[in-house]
């Protein structure tokens, strides 16, 4: 029997009663939103009215809003529905759980509190790029501010919001450009799962991060937050209420972030098929588990800085101000602790993307994979150690600056493996040029130039010199843009046809690479250049001996923004008129390419056996045929069914 | 990769996965054991995060008392010919007092009795003992956890400092807050706990909930002692 003729059990055309669902099916974004804004007025009007002689937009007032919001939003969304029903021993039926996964509820589940996994990766794919759309924009304005040395079009003040805003909206985005989307949708089917482990709490983990996008959001009718993306103490406990809804965003972003990694990592440990062994894992799951494990060990340290920030804001703590008996420092350590495995946190699992997309378009099996497995396990546990190495230059503990330096300087070798293991995967392979191709070149390319000049940094003489100027900016832009965010692009790229059963056209997507590929390099030579010049971060009017460099710096910028513009065309025309997508039309080798396009609702209409690894390239098929390399002239002529016949074809 | 395919099969034979979870749906072989072994991990995954939380606590409270940033960590070094600055700018004229170790202690021995009782719970479940013995100690252990929040609240009233004075009072009360979070939210569970196993849900040796509670209710307690410890030696 082979799966086509195995009885399909479509579980998306059951039919089921009108009652199913119970309250999800009263509930969408819209009565989030309405709940988000009525608790919010009510703790709004509750709390200045409790508060006699408070301003509307003092710290408690501003603070109690934006936690009426969030729980309002998510009691409306259906968030607590489930633990609600769980509370009250009302468990929920057969039905009802169908209806949430979105059974009969066609295009509108996706504005809904919906537990399919490839739901909520379409879901969080959206949000990123939505993210990404602000982000960019404010980018655009800074540029647009610093092509000249007195610029009005922005004050000074608002300039400094714009720059800290646009840096945490950049990193919340980054964080979940691949976890969000792919570990949801792909990861899954990749491991032989019908969904994530607990597939409420998957749900849950999307509508509590978009719940925390509003106070971010309403930071710039809130005074602003001028204190940059790492927000500083004293600056911090002295900027305007905008610091609480920035701290509220962020707390609430860390139970998000610590739910996901949970469940993902259960997932993968107990929801895999048979056969599915740990050494046969694809290399992006592994990344995923890795980033997962570091989010949730790392992510405490950014509660607990935030929750102290809110305190002394709110109720006049003292642990970040020096004059009531606080330090500048203790926020800067809990900040770091967080914040460079941050870094690992949003650049591993787009690495991991990136060396399928290479194992399959080189057509070859993964070079090095127990090597790479190891590599990305030891970035995780070093980059755990490396944190001070953020505040050489702020006198904390100067005894430690060599310690710090070294295991900074550590952490690039098992950089460097991983780097040399995604060039030993497309050495002498076949490689087939397609779209997503192009851009894991273009990786190579710009995370060679991130990863040599963040050594510079993590030496303290050069520290010195750099600290606080655009070469930094530069670096962590090559790293974290040119590395991590290209990554994702290839990925994106990759797992596109799956996703929305869709190909992507290659000529508009080649345009937006060579558009994006040269805008990066403009963009941030520009602003190596001024760091060799000294030019500070974060000012809204300079010297004008750093003019031309500038100059250079907001052309790249125009036209790297350029290039994502028709990124996004291309992405947005390909989901919509692109030419529909078989199965399979990388004839790449692991699971999620087995199973048809759409998806189904359980993933596989069969239960799959594994019985080899997911990159045996040149390999014969169990039934006896030889695998065909593509041509890489020949456009792929797709169809609704498989290229081939899903291998294999056996049942146990 | 290679792969063969299975049929999906019969759906599980286990009563409780009927309508529990979409893989149920599904008709996911999942046994009861797969389905333990998930809630255990996940558990264990954020006691582990939990933990990280608490060692940033510790963190917080003997990097600041080291520190001792112009003698404000309890104001050692304020008098009246030299009076420090508080929150509000007020100034300090003395040094801060020790909250009064009494209720610390009350609250981690409130918790750690309640963690008790709710393993009683478990053993009660697992031993298919009567419904009302599983919901009374269950019952029992929410009564413990509340009267720890209410001696709290009383706490709270009777300290002799507040969030502005020092970082000593600051950091004394963020543990008590973080305390209470967590005392909130393991309420919320036990409550769940007595009101299913009062409907019944936990007869027929269905007791892998009230375990995976049970392991919380422990961590709970260890973590509240450690902090209560913190707070009474090391003032």
């Amino acid at each position: 029997m082979t799966i086509a003729e195995a009885p399909p059990i479509l579980l998306e055309n059951t039919p089921i009663s009108n009652v199913a669902g119970g309250l999800y099916r009263r509930q969408n974004a819209l009565t989030g939103l309405i709940g988000g804004i009525v608790l919010g007025f009510i703790g709004w009007i509750v709390s200045h009215q409790l508060l006699q002689g408070s301003n509307w937009g003092s710290d408690m007032v501003v603070t109690v809003t934006m936690v009426g919001w969030v729980i309002g939003f998510n009691l409306g969304v259906g968030t607590f529905n489930a633990p609600a029903r769980w509370m009250l021993g009302h468990d929920q039926s057969y039905e009802d759980e169908l209806y949430a996964a979105g059974v009969t509820q066609g295009k509108t589940r996706y504005w809904k509190f919906c537990t399919d996994h490839k739901v909520v990766g379409t879901q969080y794919l959206v949000l990123v790029m939505v993210l990404f759309g602000i982000g960019g924009t404010l980018a655009m304005m800074m540029r647009t501010q610093l092509i000249t040395a007195h610029s009005s079009f922005l004050s000074p003040n608002s300039y400094n919001a714009i720059v800290s805003i646009h840096g945490m909206v950049m990193i919340i985005a980054t964080i979940i450009m691949v976890t969000g989307p792919f570990t949801n949708f792909i990861m899954p089917i990749m491991i032989g799962a019908k969904d994530m482990a607990f597939p409420r709490l998957n749900a849950m983990s999307f509508w509590v991060v978009v719940s925390a996008i509003p106070p971010l959001l309403a930071t710039f009718f809130l005074g602003g937050v001028d204190a940059g993306w790492t927000t500083y103490a004293p600056l911090s406990v002295q900027a305007p209420a905008a610091m609480d809804a920035f701290s509220m965003t962020m707390i609430v972003f860390v139970i998000s972030v610590t739910i996901a990694g949970v469940n993902t990592i259960v997932t993968l440990f107990t929801m895999r098929a048979k056969g599915m062994t740990l050494g046969r894992l694809p290399i992006f799951t592994w990344a995923s588990l890795v980033g997962a494990a570091l989010s949730i060990y790392a992510m405490p340290a950014l509660l607990i800085a935030f929750t102290g920030m809110i305190s002394d804001r709110v109720v006049g703590t003292s642990f970040f101000v020096a004059a009531q008996g606080g330090t500048g420092w203790l926020w800067e350590n809990a900040f770091w602790i967080f914040g460079h495995p941050e870094v690992y946190i949003i650049l591993i699992p787009p690495v991991g993307a990136l060396l399928e997309v290479a194992s399959t378009f080189a057509r070859k099996a993964l070079f090095g994979y127990k090597v790479t497995i190891a590599a990305f396990t030891a970035v995780a546990a070093l980059s755990l150690m490396v944190w001070a190495h953020h505040m050489f230059t702020t006198g904390w503990a100067p005894d430690l600056a060599g310690p710090f330096m070294v295991t900074t300087e550590l952490i690039s070798i098992p950089t460097g493996i991983i780097f040399l293991c995604i060039i030993g995967t497309i050495w002498k392979g076949s490689i087939w040029t397609r779209l997503p191709m192009f851009f894991v070149y273009l990786f190579l390319w710009n995370f060679i130039i991130g990863g040599v000049t963040g050594i510079y940094l993590s030496d303290v003489p050069a520290d010195n010199f750099f600290h606080g100027d655009m070469f930094v900016t530069a670096h962590f832009h090559y790293t974290l843009l040119g590395g991590a965010m290209i990554a994702a692009i290839a990925g994106l790229c990759y797992w596109f046809p799956k996703i929305t059963g869709r190909m992507l056209n290659e000529r508009i997507g080649k345009t937006a690479f060579w558009i994006i590929a040269i805008g990066i390099q403009i963009t941030y030579f520009g602003q190596f250049w001024e760091g060799f010049q000294g030019m500070p971060r974060r000012v809204a009017y300079y010297d004008p001996i750093f003019l031309h460099a500038n100059q250079v710096t907001s052309i790249g910028g125009y036209l790297l923004m350029s290039g994502f513009l028709v990124l996004l065309y291309c992405l947005l025309n390909g989901w919509r008129h692109g030419k529909p997508a078989s199965a399979n039309p990388w004839h790449a080798k692991s699971l999620e390419w087995k199973v048809p396009t759409p998806v189904p609702l359980v993933n596989f209409l069969v239960d799959p056996v594994v019985t080899s690894d997911p990159y045996g390239f040149g390999e014969p098929e169990p039934d006896g045929t030889e695998v065909e390399l593509p041509d890489p002239d020949r456009e792929l002529v797709p169809t609704l069914s498989s290229d081939r016949p899903v291998t294999g074809g056996e049942v146990l | 990769m290679t792969v063969t395919t299975t049929d999906q099969g019969e759906p599980s034979e286990d009563p409780q996965d009927d309508g529990r979870s979409i893989e149920a749906v599904a008709g996911h072989h999942e046994s009861r054991e797969q389905r333990h072994f998930k809630e255990r991990l996940a558990l264990w995954l954020l006691i582990g995060g939990d933990l990280v939380f608490l060692l940033m606590e510790l963190f917080f409270w003997f990097y600041l008392r080291a520190l001792n940033t112009n003698g404000m960590w309890r104001g050692s070094a304020c008098s009246k010919a030299n009076p420090c600055t508080d929150g509000l700018g007020n100034p300090i004229t003395s040094e801060v007092a020790k909250a009064n170790p009494a209720y610390t202690l009350i609250i981690a021995g409130l918790v750690v009795l309640a963690a008790l009782v709710i393993w009683r719970a478990e053993v009660a479940s697992r031993n298919q003992e009567k419904r009302g013995v599983i919901s009374g100690t269950a019952a029992l252990g929410l009564v413990f956890l509340l009267a720890a929040v209410v001696v709290q609240c009383l706490q709270f009233g009777k300290l002799p400092f507040t969030t502005i004075d020092g970082s000593y009072a600051s950091t004394f009360i963020f543990f008590m807050g973080s305390t209470l979070g967590h005392l909130l939210l393991l309420s919320f569970l036990i409550f769940a706990v007595w009101n299913r196993a009062r409907r019944g849900k936990y007869d027929g040796g269905h007791w892998y909930q009230v375990r995976v509670n049970r392991v919380f209710a422990v961590w709970i307690a260890i973590s509240t002692c450690v902090l209560a410890l913190v707070m009474v030696l090391f003032a």
